[in-house]
């Protein structure tokens, strides 16, 4: 028997064990999900500067490549690289491809069109002197950025990234913890990110980041009750908490927002678009409020409060912040996309015509057309950001007190009322 | 090994939440108790995770953790109350007269929940050491008699009803058969709470939220400034 015959009969053996299956299992998808959303992290950072800089008709980061310096031993910057391959294949310098090379600027570098860009900015905070004030608290000082960038990272455990696949071994459902209370759970998780940023404003010591921690603080609690009051119609209509479930119930019957097929021809589904785009509407707003983002940045508005909580901070804890901002605003894409744009689902019947093709392969463009959606929903975020002005601080209170909080209750009642009338 | 697991959760948690409560009480900066309690309340909610309540757990973070404990910390950072300064002026003799009522109180707490919780269903026929020195303690106390009689019943509501997912999901599904009750792997502990909720607990439950809305509206009222103009 050879060496690979007792190496894949060690790891059948291995998987036939139930635990160690659901662990290998279990830590590949925590690990697969935890990269795409540090991923989406640094590509949304260079999606927000790129369609900055399209809104504002300039070019934005578009430059950052690879140098090919960085690869000495394929030649100095006289001996290029580019010139020996156009040499190696015989073409000449003066030909259309070796210009479109040059325009691309493939002579210098590997052309990533900008994406290096946040990795540049990472490494630049990263080599930044630290410098922590005498006069802050210094344990919660230090604590206050992991408690931003951490809730975001534990909340995508309950986010499906596609449907469940068996094996010989047993059914792997693709999402880390297929929990029967996945929206309550990022609720509360990416709820508890609000004590990173009062501690942040309160350890600082100093005026401007505590106002920006009062600030934050009073926003993300508003928005809080009116985000979790605005899916309840949601949830009387899929009648379940389980975001796995959610997602199928969307593939057989179609998305939230777009009933086009199974049962969601019928008339009395169309009925139901009336609150759940309410519904949208208002969740999607304190998705907003509880990402700290345009028009809601109050807590870090710069024309009133310098850097708001933030202010102090120099150096990685600074970029721990800038990172949990995104993150939270990655979750929330996910979780809005997973709602009420039908998560990994492709739509039209094909996620069930994919599986009874092969289930690996459905998984897998499951996962792409998540990721597309996810893109997408950034892109919106982005776009609103660099669209509307700020709020004044007053007038955030009011939509989150006097408008989204009676708008969501009333709409849970219209919701009841459709469902009784004409279900 | 689910039983294991479970109980290794449920005394790690434990002790997280006796330490953090400790926490809360010696910590002499308010902003390090209310700290301290929220990682209190978090365990809890592991200890309830644990058990299978993951709806009531989750229910303890967003409520407690996330709520009202911000509200805590919100209003201990805007009255900034400065660190507590050690006092030596008191003598040992009254400091201990002040530690009293405390132990005292704690003492007859400590003793009442244990009361009720080996008269729960298992405690004492439960082949564990502290049952074990309870069972033969007990032996010792009542000299000659026979043990107590092992009760399935508890002092609060009558027989207490099985605590597992086969259950629950004949709770929820009477017509359910057995293999398909035995299946069940996760309590549906939301559905089960709302339906205790909204059916027979559904008047007290309403009165309860009217008492609720009356104390907002109090607040309100208290707090709102009328203006003269």
């Amino acid at each position: 028997m050879s060496l690979f015959d007792t190496i894949w009969n060690w790891c059948v053996d291995l998987l036939s064990n139930e635990i160690w299956f659901y662990l290998i299992t279990t830590v590949v998808k925590l690990v697969l999900m935890f990269a795409v959303i540090l991923a989406f992290v640094v590509l949304s950072v260079w999606i927000e500067r790129r369609v900055a800089g399209w809104i504002q008709d300039r070019p934005g980061p578009n430059r950052a490549g690879i140098p090919l310096q960085l690869f000495r031993q394929f030649g100095s910057k006289e001996k290029q690289p580019l010139k020996e391959w156009l040499h190696f294949f015989g073409i000449p310098e003066t030909c259309w491809i070796a210009k479109l090379c040059t325009w691309l600027r493939l002579d210098r570098e590997i052309p990533t069109f900008g994406l290096m860009q946040p990795c540049l900015d990472g490494g630049k905070l990263f080599l930044k002197q630290e410098l922590t004030p005498s006069y802050v608290r210094k344990v919660y000082f230090t604590i206050a950025p992991m408690l931003v960038l951490g809730p975001p990272m534990v909340a995508t455990a309950v986010i499906p990234f596609a449907s469940s696949v068996s094996t010989d071994f047993g059914v792997i459902n693709m999402v880390v913890a297929n929990i029967g209370i996945g929206p309550l759970w990022i609720f509360a998780i990416s709820g508890l990110s609000v004590y990173g940023l009062t501690l942040a404003g309160w350890s600082s010591n100093s005026k401007y980041p505590f106002l920006g921690g009062l600030r934050a603080t009073a926003q993300l609690i508003s928005y809080e009750v009116a985000m979790g009051l605005s899916i309840i119609p949601l949830l009387m209509m899929f009648s379940t908490l389980n975001m796995q479930d959610i997602v199928q119930y969307q593939a057989d019957n179609g998305w939230t927002l777009l009933p086009l097929w199974g049962e969601g021809l019928s008339w009395q589904r169309w009925a139901m678009m009336l609150p759940l785009g309410l519904s949208f509407l208002i969740f999607v707003t304190c998705v907003f409020a509880e990402a700290n983002r345009t028009p809601f940045d109050m807590a870090e508005c710069e024309t009133d409060l310098v850097g708001g909580y933030h202010s102090e901070y120099s150096s990685m804890k600074f970029a721990s912040f800038f990172m949990g901002e995104y993150a939270a605003m990655v979750i929330g894409s996910a979780l809005v996309v997973t709602l009420f744009l039908g998560g990994w689902s492709i739509g039209f019947g094909a996620d069930a015509a994919l599986h009874s093709v092969c289930s690996w392969l459905a998984v897998f463009c499951q996962f792409i057309m998540f990721l597309i959606k996810l893109v997408a929903f950034i892109v919106f975020f982005v776009w609103v950001r660099w669209t509307l002005p700020r709020f004044r601080w007053d007038q955030v209170m009011k939509l989150g007190w006097l408008v989204f909080l009676e708008l969501a209750v009333a709409n849970i009642f219209l919701t009841a009322a459709v469902l009784y009338f004409v279900k | 090994m689910d039983f294991a697991i479970s109980s290794i959760i449920f005394y790690a948690f434990a002790a997280m939440a006796l330490i953090c409560a400790c926490c809360v009480i010696f910590a002499s900066n308010p902003v390090t108790s209310a700290m301290s309690m929220a990682l209190c309340f978090a365990a809890t909610a592991g200890i309830l995770f644990g058990l299978g309540a993951q709806f009531l757990g989750i229910v303890q973070i967003i409520v407690y953790a996330g709520a009202i404990l911000v509200l805590f910390l919100f209003v201990v950072m805007m009255l900034d109350i400065k660190t507590e300064e050690e006092d030596n002026s008191f003598s040992v003799f009254s400091s201990l007269l002040r530690m009293a009522p405390g132990v005292l109180v704690a003492g007859v707490f400590g003793a009442l929940v244990f009361l009720a919780a080996i008269k729960l269903p298992g405690a004492t026929d439960w082949n564990n050491p502290l049952c074990q020195a309870w069972n033969s303690m007990s032996e010792l106390c009542v000299g000659k008699q026979e043990a107590a009689p092992q009760t399935e019943v508890s002092d609060f509501g009558g027989a207490l009803p099985a605590l597992n997912p086969a259950a629950a999901a004949k709770v929820l599904n009477p017509a359910i058969s057995e293999e398909e009750a035995a299946a069940a792997t996760s309590m549906p502990d939301t559905k089960l709470l709302g339906q205790k909720l909204f059916s027979q607990y559904n008047i007290a439950f309403v009165i309860l939220s009217f008492a609720l809305l009356a104390g907002t509206v109090g607040a309100v009222a208290l707090s709102r400034k009328i203006r003269k103009d």
